[in-house]
């Protein structure tokens, strides 16, 4: 009894006052809570769980982008591209059309951007790789000459490809549709 | 085999293994029928097949000066000379035979305003074949996308003694094989 009673007071007169409880009820809870032998649970199913949501999530990311940057889907792309350009086009134009992804692709597949656009005679061909290639037609009977790929100051190509649009030899015309 | 792992805690991995299969199922589907299926261009090379003829025609509301004959009336060698009068090549890669078999067409019909039933001077030029397939609306029908896309375009234009005329022109394209996935 003179034991609880001796604790009892210990505990009365060392408690502090009482507008200063909360903060030692933090200082306690701190204690608490980052005490140096303290085991917390690890959520080891949680962590594998959002580390293969994220993985999953990453293949997905990049199969869309492997998808739209496939060298099919852009040499198609760009093919009919330049053909609606032909045939909208007239004769003194000079078009330059962006192909900085082809450009990067080519470059992927050790392909020379240079030789990624040609054109003979109404149809367009472009090639991204050396197995490969997309061709199409236009209607408009004008002469896109050689196209070629820009260059920035220092001489590196910067991604647009120069596509001058002329007129065509009126007697070649005749022949062609015969 | 972790430790305190629950039976509920089992079901849920199985259901959320389930929900990342039909996700990716369906991203990898999607990507498959967008990138898988060709651009289909044809309507836009038809409007501009279209509007190209219209500026041929007409210019500046008038009616090209070569239609014109000497003896009054529209002059037959425009309809002989279309291609180099109006700047058009009509062939084909050689890709699916299109060398040997024209994927374009028009048809160009004159009218007095008095009698828009009755054409009094006619254009017709590359691979009529495909005329019918203009006709096809239904876009139910299955095989709608491997029909030729065409545009119809209607304009007026006023011939040298002040004359004027309605000229319906209809162009098409074909080039299915390389727009619409078979």
């Amino acid at each position: 009894m003179k034991k609880l009673v001796k604790n009892f007071a210990h505990f009365y007169y060392s408690r502090p006052p009482a507008h200063k409880m909360p903060e030692a009820f933090a200082k306690i809870n701190s204690r608490n809570l980052f005490r140096k032998n303290s085991r917390g649970t690890i959520l080891i199913e949680n962590v594998i769980f959002i580390i293969l949501n994220v993985i999953f999530l990453s293949i997905i990311i990049l199969f869309l982008a492997r998808q739209s940057s496939g060298a099919y889907v852009l040499e198609e792309s760009y093919a009919k591209q330049i053909a609606l350009i032909a045939d909208y086009g007239k004769p003194d134009m000079l078009v330059k059309i962006d192909l900085s992804k082809g450009m990067k692709v080519a470059e992927n597949n050790k392909f020379n951007f240079a030789d990624a656009v040609n054109v003979d005679g109404n149809v367009v061909h472009v090639k991204l790789r050396d197995d490969g290639g997309y061709s199409y037609s236009f209607f408009n009977n004008v002469d896109l000459g050689e196209p070629y790929p820009d260059t920035d100051e220092n001489g590196n190509y910067n991604g647009l490809y120069v596509i001058t649009i002329s007129e065509k030899n009126v007697l070649e015309n005749e022949a062609q549709n015969d | 085999m972790i430790k305190g792992k629950t039976g509920t805690d089992k079901v849920v991995s199985v259901y959320w293994f389930a929900v990342i299969v039909i996700i990716a199922g369906g991203v990898f589907a999607m990507a498959y029928s967008f990138y898988g299926h060709p651009y289909d261009v044809r309507e836009i090379e038809g409007d501009i097949l279209a509007n190209k003829i219209a500026d041929c025609i007409s210019v500046q509301g008038r009616l090209n000066e070569k239609l014109h004959s000497e003896s009054g009336g529209f002059d037959g060698n425009f309809s002989d000379d279309f291609y180099s009068i109006c700047n058009f090549n009509f062939n084909s890669e050689s890709d699916y035979g299109w060398d040997k078999t024209a994927q374009y067409f028009t048809e160009i019909n004159f009218y007095n305003l008095s009698d828009t039933e009755n054409s009094v001077f006619e254009i017709k030029k590359g691979n009529m074949n495909y005329k019918q397939d203009c006709y096809m609306t239904d876009k139910k029908n299955k095989d709608y996308k491997k029909f030729a896309k065409c545009s119809e375009k209607r304009i007026y234009a006023l011939d040298d003694s002040g004359k004027q005329y309605l000229i319906k022109i209809l162009a098409g394209v074909a080039k299915t094989e390389k727009n619409v996935k078979l």
